[in-house]
């Protein structure tokens, strides 16, 4: 615009205005009409659209289809028709230009023109534009592209329409050298993992039809009538040659109207076709055709060529010594037998590991028969091992092969993962993943990892974040670049291994608890249950899952109270299960006992009782008369209706009453004090109440069984049936269990041999209970019970 | 009585003068379409009431978010409400500001002297989609989590430092904590303080300058031939 003609608008518009309207009220009026009713309307979506709030964020589910909201859908739509490298022009540049565009439109559009029809090319290219955002969003929203090399039936592309075009739209420009199978698998950059949602033979098939197009069209055209690719990707290499070179030759075609392949699919074709079955992914091809003979992983050390050599060539590559220069025929013979039947020849065993396994490690090879092997054997030399993996898996195969095949002699993450784990996240998730108290405050309860519920729903890129990253809370980043010590490779280390519980899960609960409510008493049960992680002393272990129930820190802790829930509802969180539904009440308040009997503990009165009273106590109870909290002996002896302790006997004294609130009045009054505190008093009582107290530390062992704890129990449920106070011997209470009997006493305390209870139970006369022996545990139990002493 | 009133914060505020400038002036005859202005920042001024009160319940973690964004919709009164409002507040604040944009074009609105007005509102624009991006993610839901790891992505395809924008808005390799708190931040600190700045110079500019007249059919015809030729 030029000068006059800048003056010239400002005259008009001022002239404009004078003989325009007052902005208040007229202009107000219209803006307040039109925005009351947008208001209406949007308070109708409210109230008949809602807020919508779908389920809570999961990023492990693969299956969720991605929407951004509606007003970027025509940007996201965009994103698929510019696969590949060509995304940026799609997503960046276009919008960037448009915007561009925009912001220069006063010098774009520079005349003084301003009615819309002497601006027909302003017009027209807005137009445009709207109408193509609109196109752009309605089209996806009602389109799911299809592939463009989706030629019939093949299930791969209908994995991928379902799965990848929503973000990859028709085609994916796959980098060199990628691992498909793994990116497929383990999700990266914002891709979530589709490990969890679907199949290996899946992800293969995706991977074959991906890498081949060509291949997917071949298999199209001439196979698919008869076969899904999916049957074949698991087909061995060498039925697929013998498939493809045999033609009607091949004993499955043979009734068939077929072509000879030969003819019809060689060279590159067949190579496609071969890529399309059976994607190049290392670590399929190596678990399909090497785990079997070579485990894991092989032991090289050359280098990468002389591998790929090997694998090529197969067969020959180790030449074994001539035995029969080394060895005496004797020697030679069991060998062989061993070989063919390891258990007909124990001495062979030796031989093997002496001469063999070197070569062979543990896998003892096989032969048809003694003759054979004794050939094998003593002539020694090259003997074909390994098939020739050269004539039957192309090229891309083969690379890929050799590359994890090298990869995993270099130690398979792994076992890299499992001793950066042992170093460094054993000491809070335990060695197995199973968690348990925080080592530092056991109150707070660390979840398992390591459970197939905890990995089903996370995938590798989560819980490397989560490592990497640290999780919101309790976890510091281990990242390097987030000031952890562990590079990004020993991440993904941590997380193979972390991974791997899935297959192997390392908690397992103890198979008794399917069997529904058990027998026996605490000691008992605690051998069988808590001993397996908690260790038979109860004190934990590096080996062991739980932690120690015998340090200070676990004793203190807890209330008997609190002990008895931990034991009954279990830590949901925990391999420790609620065994409330198991044992009875009664079990688990032994179980308590138990726990707390297994150590012994000094309770003294100047270190632990006394500061207690300080505490809550002396600033009623001081020398004014009535109770006095001053000394211990004050203590014992002082109170309103004679002495407020009477040690021995807590359920007695009445200061135990007065702190329970089962007495007269709670006491303090202000605010009960703690179980644990309680329990310390209740048991210092029981412990004589003198300055230094110990209680508990009966030893794991024969020599403490008790009547009512251990082997009232077991008697109850197996011979209380019969053996009540009819006659006969007496299994009701301790004095009959050891008075009454057929033939005299039928324990005598001290010497379970000559106790007809001992013998009965062990078989030496009529077997009791009849038919049906207790178990050993329990035999042993009760005879240890009688060795020492039968105590009560 | 309103006299009184008026004379009371006139003696103690000296208001008179702004009303007038602001309420009082004259403006050209206008059609409806000079509405959609105002009614989008009518629906702005519901997005700042709404989401000030969403921020008292709401929880910016990814443990806390959903659940609180819940307790919001099914628990406090009226939450559905005001969820709602600003639910779909969002989405009428995009179509109202793309019409509002259309009439500027069709009128020739941009043009001298409403230039900074045509910039402040094209940046008014980019807030507004910004808000609109930023915001989703906010309930950490299925649609919230996965339509922002797809969204996020396409920062990934830009040459060179594509990978670096990814992890700036991410706040790392994927979606975590981060960039929920990231989210959250740009959403109610650093936009609404870039929608003040920018709505502010809009306003003033729109009150200042005045507001364009509807462009007459007859302007070709009106001016000399000499004219005619630069169009
Ligand atoms: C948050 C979004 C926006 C708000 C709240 C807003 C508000 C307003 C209001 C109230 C007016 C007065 C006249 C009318 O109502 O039409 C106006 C004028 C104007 N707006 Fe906006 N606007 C916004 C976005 C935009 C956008 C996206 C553009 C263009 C890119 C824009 C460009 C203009 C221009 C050029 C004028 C002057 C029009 C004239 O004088 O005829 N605004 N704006
Ligand atoms: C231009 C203005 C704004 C736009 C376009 C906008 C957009 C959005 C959107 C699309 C959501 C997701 C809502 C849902 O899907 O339910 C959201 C959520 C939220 N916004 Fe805004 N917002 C704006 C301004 C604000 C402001 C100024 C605040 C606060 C100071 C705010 C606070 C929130 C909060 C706390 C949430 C999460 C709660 C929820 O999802 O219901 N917003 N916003």
């Amino acid at each position: 615009m030029k000068p006059e003609e800048r003056s010239e608008y400002l005259e008009e518009y001022a002239e404009d205005k004078k003989k325009g309207i007052p902005f208040f009220p007229d202009a107000v009026f219209k803006d307040v009409l039109v925005g009351l009713t947008v208001l209406i309307v949007l308070i109708g979506f409210a109230y008949f659209g809602g807020a919508p709030l779908e389920e809570r964020a999961d990023p492990s589910d693969a299956d969720y289809t991605p929407r951004p909201e509606w007003y970027f859908l025509w940007l996201f739509q965009l994103l698929k028709y510019f696969p590949g490298n060509l995304e940026f022009v799609g997503v960046i540049l276009l919008p960037a230009l448009g915007f561009a565009i925009l912001f220069a439109m006063p010098y774009l559009d520079r005349t003084r023109l301003r009615h819309f029809r002497s601006r027909t090319w302003v017009m027209g290219s807005m137009g445009v534009a709207v109408a193509a955002m609109g196109f752009l969003t309605v089209q996806s929203m009602i389109d799911i592209p299809l592939p463009a090399n989706v030629t019939g039936e093949i299930n791969a592309a209908a994995l991928f329409t379902e799965h990848c075009s929503v973000c990859h739209g028709t085609a994916i420009e796959i980098h060199e050298g990628t691992n498909l199978h793994e990116t497929i698998a383990g999700g990266h950059e914002g891709m979530p993992a589709f490990a969890a949602t679907l199949s290996i033979d899946e992800i293969d098939a995706l991977s074959g039809f991906l890498v081949s197009p060509q291949g997917g069209a071949i298999f199209t055209a001439n196979c698919a009538e008869c076969h899904d690719s999916g049957d074949l990707a698991a087909v061995s290499p060498f039925e697929l040659q013998a498939a493809l070179s045999q033609g009607t030759g091949y004993a499955a075609h043979a009734d068939l109207d077929i072509p000879e392949w030969e003819e019809v699919v060689f060279g590159q074709d067949r190579t496609a076709l071969l890529n399309f079955l059976l994607a190049p992914d290392g670590q399929r091809l190596y678990g399909l055709y090497c785990s079997e003979c070579h485990g894991p992983a092989i032991d090289w050390d050359g280098d990468r060529d002389q591998l790929e050599v090997l694998i090529r060539e197969g067969g020959n590559h180790r030449e074994m010594t001539q035995w029969r220069d080394v060895l005496p025929d004797s020697e030679i013979t069991l060998l062989a037998l061993y070989v063919v039947e390891p258990s007909s020849s124990p001495d062979g065993e030796p031989l093997f590991a002496q001469h063999c396994a070197d070569c062979h490690g543990v896998r003892v090879p096989t032969a048809v028969d003694i003759e054979t092997a004794v050939e094998i054997i003593a002539d020694g030399m090259s003997h074909r091992s390994m098939p020739l993996w050269g004539d039957v898996l192309t090229e891309e195969q083969l690379t890929a092969l050799t590359t994890y095949t090298l990869d995993a002699s270099r130690g398979t993450p792994t076992l890299i993962g499992q001793a950066l784990f042992g170093r460094l996240c054993s000491t809070c998730h335990g060695d197995f993943g199973e968690g348990g108290p925080h080592p530092s405050d056991p109150t707070n309860i660390i979840a398992p990892i390591s459970t197939a519920i905890y990995l089903e729903t996370r995938d590798d890129a989560t819980i490397r974040a989560i490592i990497s990253k640290g999780p919101s809370e309790g976890m510091a980043p281990f990242l390097e670049s987030e000031g952890g010590p562990l590079t990004s490779d020993e991440i993904d280390a941590l997380v193979a291994f972390i991974r791997a519980w899935e297959d192997d899960p390392p908690v397992e609960f103890p198979p008794e608890i399917e069997q529904g409510p058990v027998a026996g008493g605490s000691r008992q049960v605690f051998s069988t249950f808590c001993a397996q992680c908690h260790g038979e002393d109860g004190a934990g272990g590096a080996d062991l899952v739980g932690p120690s129930l015998t340090s200070d820190t676990f004793q203190n802790a807890y209330s008997d109270e609190e002990l008895f829930a931990s034991i009954d509802r279990g830590h949901s969180a925990t391999s420790m299960i609620a065994w409330g539904d198991v044992l009875t009440a009664g079990q688990v308040e032994g179980l308590v006992e138990h726990i707390r009997s297994l150590v012994s503990r000094t309770i003294v009165y100047s270190r632990d009782i006394e500061p207690i009273f300080q505490a809550s106590c002396s600033a009623c109870h001081g020398s004014l008369g009535g109770w006095d909290s001053s000394s211990m002996q004050l203590v014992i002896e002082s109170g309103d209706s004679g002495p407020a302790v009477i040690p021995g006997d807590p359920e007695g004294s009445n200061l135990v009453r007065s702190l329970r609130g089962t007495g007269m009045q709670t006491m303090p009054p202000a605010g009960e004090l703690s179980d644990v505190q309680i329990d310390l008093i209740v048991e210092w009582i029981t412990g004589g109440a003198t300055e230094e107290v110990t209680i508990g530390g009966e030893q794991a062992g024969g020599s403490a069984y008790t009547w009512t704890v251990d082997v009232q129990p077991i008697l109850a449920a197996s011979c209380g049936a019969c053996h009540g106070s009819s006659g006969g011997w007496d299994a009701a209470t301790y004095d009959s269990t050891i008075n009454s009997g057929n033939g005299g006493p039928a324990v005598s305390p001290g010497n379970a041999d000559g106790s007809s209870l001992a013998q009965r139970l062990l078989g030496n006369g009529a077997l009791m209970p009849p038919g049906s022996a207790l178990s050993d545990d329990q035999i042993q139990i009760i005879i240890d019970w009688i060795n020492n002493g039968a105590a009560r | 009585m309103i006299e009184k009133i008026d004379l009371w914060f006139e003696e103690r505020m000296g208001w008179r003068p702004i009303w007038k400038a602001l309420a009082l002036r004259n403006i050209p005859k206008v059609t409806w379409a000079y509405t959609l202005g105002s009614a989008t920042l009518l629906v702005m001024v519901n997005q700042i009431l709404t989401g000030i009160l969403l921020t008292i319940y709401y929880v910016p973690s990814p443990q806390d978010a959903y659940n609180s964004v819940s307790f919001i919709t099914n628990e406090i009164t009226a939450g559905w409400l005001i969820r709602g409002l600003h639910h779909w507040g969002a989405s009428a604040m995009v179509i109202l500001a793309g019409l509002h944009m259309i009439r500027v074009v069709v009128h020739g609105a941009y043009k001298f002297p409403r230039e900074v007005t045509w910039f402040t509102g094209l940046g008014l624009l980019a807030v507004t989609m910004a808000f609109g991006f930023t915001g989703y993610l906010l309930p950490w839901d299925q649609k919230a989590y996965w339509a922002t790891t797809v969204g996020t992505r396409m920062l990934e395809v830009v040459p060179v430092i594509g990978p670096w924008l990814l992890r700036f808005a991410r706040g790392g390799e994927e979606l975590s904590a981060v960039t929920l708190t990231r989210f959250y931040g740009m959403h109610i600190w650093v936009l609404p303080a870039l929608l003040m700045l920018l709505i502010g110079i809009h306003m003033f500019l729109v009150v200042r300058i005045g507001i364009s007249a509807p462009p007459k059919a007859s302007e070709t015809e009106e001016e000399g031939p000499e004219l005619e030729v630069e169009a």
